[in-house]
């Protein structure tokens, strides 16, 4: 068994509801995200969110992220602050950039806007680009990217933000099965960075971002009540399922998969 | 064969030139046939053309009309650009969406005020002018900041940038391309208006006084080789805006590459 702690709150989602034209999408949405610690280790939290399609995991995203207002309810970080557009990174489903600007251009626009990278933006876009494989592509407009470049461009920008919280929405869709092993590496390379960055997955890819994981939340209806809801919240490190390289192949995860998938 | 009247069909460039080679030829032959004593013939229309080319009279009006066009054309574009960008403060978006309603106030009716306001002829035309090309420009700026993919603003969120920035990242940094596309798209508009607005104060000269003489000596062969000169240079400037738009903004080469 690892040795672990779940420390302060970082996010707390409190009777979050999402009401369009009178129909409810989301309902009494409770849940809370905490610092989780490992002695030795600087590590952060990842979170995947699993629902069936249209049942409202962008709608929450968005939620969560501080772009859409709830109904009603509200989303608080770091010490009951009410979170507002921008105190997040967002990836979002289909990776828009600006097309207007270049790579480079986008990445230093995000840059500019944290404070820790003041004075060394340069540099530090440089040894990212490296390390995401975009040094050659760094001055060429997003129209030329191919999608996973563009993917990687999307991450890097967020990421260069300097937010705690990173959301991605569907990070493996159009990826090929390369591609994915190389996102998955980089996600686990983000939440190993900094003890407090929390990463949020909305995926359909199961396997793939619970094998990533510490905390699943599961979205879905109930019988008789309009509007999605968690229904199910799995601990995986309480499953010992967490932070092992691979997990994939062992009978318990695939156990755990099959157990999330007769929830949806 | 059958390709050339199937929707969509992709011919190469080289079909399409003969094509369009073929269509003149035929557009020509018709003109030479059908045209009889009062419609001068293409050949006699060319020659003049040719001539037209080469006078000192038809090189001065040209040159001012150009340079009206282009004036007014710059103080429209500054005019636009000023209540585009501040269309989006709902204070100026009234005064915005008045101005594309005012495509519908015909100049005719409004010399009269124009002459009491302006000083003295070129004045006028230049007013004139810059109030008739301004509601399109306006429209055609709004058009675009309307249909402004909303994922656009939700980046500008994203990464934490206030209303402000976002003005200045979404609608002045990111549309300064479509401003070239909207002096492109509207040249024709001012191109049409000049010769209009020239009969309205003959003596700085200009095509449309040149046009209007012609008309009044019935010189139907020198209006035709006008037209066609007043035509070229319409072409002209659409390739000429077309290219600097390239040039200056690649990425906008490379949307409609894709589209
Ligand atoms: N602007 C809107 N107005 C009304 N209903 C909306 C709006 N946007 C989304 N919805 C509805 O909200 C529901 C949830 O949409 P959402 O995009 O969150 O689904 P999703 O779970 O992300 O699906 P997918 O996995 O296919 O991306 C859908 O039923 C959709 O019809
Ligand atoms: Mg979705």
């Amino acid at each position: 068994m690892t040795v672990y702690n779940r420390e302060e709150v970082l996010l707390q989602a409190t009777n979050v509801q999402l009401t369009f034209d009178q129909h409810p999408i989301l309902r009494d949405i409770n849940f809370c995200i905490r610092n989780i610690t490992r002695p030795g280790l600087l590590q952060g939290q990842v979170v995947t969110l699993i629902g069936r399609s249209g049942i409202g995991k962008t709608q929450l995203f968005k939620v969560l992220s501080g772009l859409q207002a709830p109904t009603a309810g509200q989303i608080t970080i770091h010490n009951n602050k009410s979170v507002k557009a921008g105190d997040m990174g967002v990836i979002f489903q289909n990776y828009y950039l600006f097309e207007w600007r270049t790579v480079y251009q986008s990445l230093m626009l995000a840059a500019k806007k944290n404070k820790q990278l003041w004075g060394m933006e340069k540099q530090t876009i440089e040894r990212y680009a490296e390390q995401f494989q975009l040094t050659e592509h760094l001055h060429v407009y997003p129209q030329q990217l191919s999608g996973g470049q563009r993917q990687r461009v999307s991450i890097l920008q967020q990421l260069l933000k300097g937010s705690d919280f990173i959301l991605l929405d569907e990070p493996f869709s159009g990826l090929d099965v390369c591609m994915i092993d190389k996102a998955v590496e980089l996600l686990l390379q983000v939440s190993l960075s900094d003890e407090l960055k929390t990463l949020i997955i909305v995926s359909h890819d199961i396997e793939h971002s619970v094998a990533i994981s510490d905390t699943v939340f599961i979205l879905g209806t109930e019988p008789g009540k309009e509007g999605a809801t968690i229904k199910k919240e799995i601990d995986l490190i309480e499953r010992d399922l967490a932070w092992r390289k691979d997990i994939r192949r062992e009978k318990r995860f695939v156990e755990t998969i099959e157990e999330i998938k007769a929830c949806l | 064969m059958k390709k050339l009247i199937e929707p969509f069909a992709i011919i190469n460039r080289q079909t399409f030139m003969i094509m369009v080679a073929a269509q003149v030829v035929i557009t020509l032959l018709l003109w030479q046939s059908f045209s009889d004593g009062l419609i001068p013939k293409p050949g006699k229309v060319a020659s003049a053309f040719v001539t037209l080319l080469g006078t000192k009279l038809f090189i001065e009006n040209m040159l001012v009309s150009l340079l009206l066009t282009l004036k007014a054309m710059l103080y429209s574009i500054l005019i636009t650009l000023l209540f585009a960008w501040l269309s989006v403060l709902p204070f100026f978006k009234s005064v915005a969406l008045f101005i594309v309603k005012c495509r519908y106030l015909t100049l005719t009716g409004l010399i009269f005020i124009f002459t009491l306001l302006t000083k003295d002829g070129s004045e006028l035309k230049l007013s004139l002018l810059v109030f008739g090309i301004v509601p399109f420009f306006v429209t055609s700026f709004l058009s675009i900041i309307v249909n402004i993919n909303p994922q656009e603003y939700e980046l500008c969120k994203t990464l934490g940038y206030n209303n402000w920035q976002t003005l200045y990242e979404i609608i002045i940094i990111g549309k300064a391309d479509q401003v070239f596309e909207i002096l492109r798209q509207n040249f024709a508009i001012s191109w049409l208006m000049i010769t209009m607005v020239e009969g309205l104060s003959m003596s700085e000269g200009g095509i449309g006084t040149l046009l209007i003489k012609y008309n009044k000596y019935n010189d139907l062969t020198n209006v035709l080789a006008l037209q066609l000169s007043i035509f070229i240079i319409g072409l002209c400037f659409d390739y000429l805006l077309g290219s600097l738009r390239h040039w200056l903004f690649p990425y906008s080469h490379l949307k409609t590459a894709t589209k």
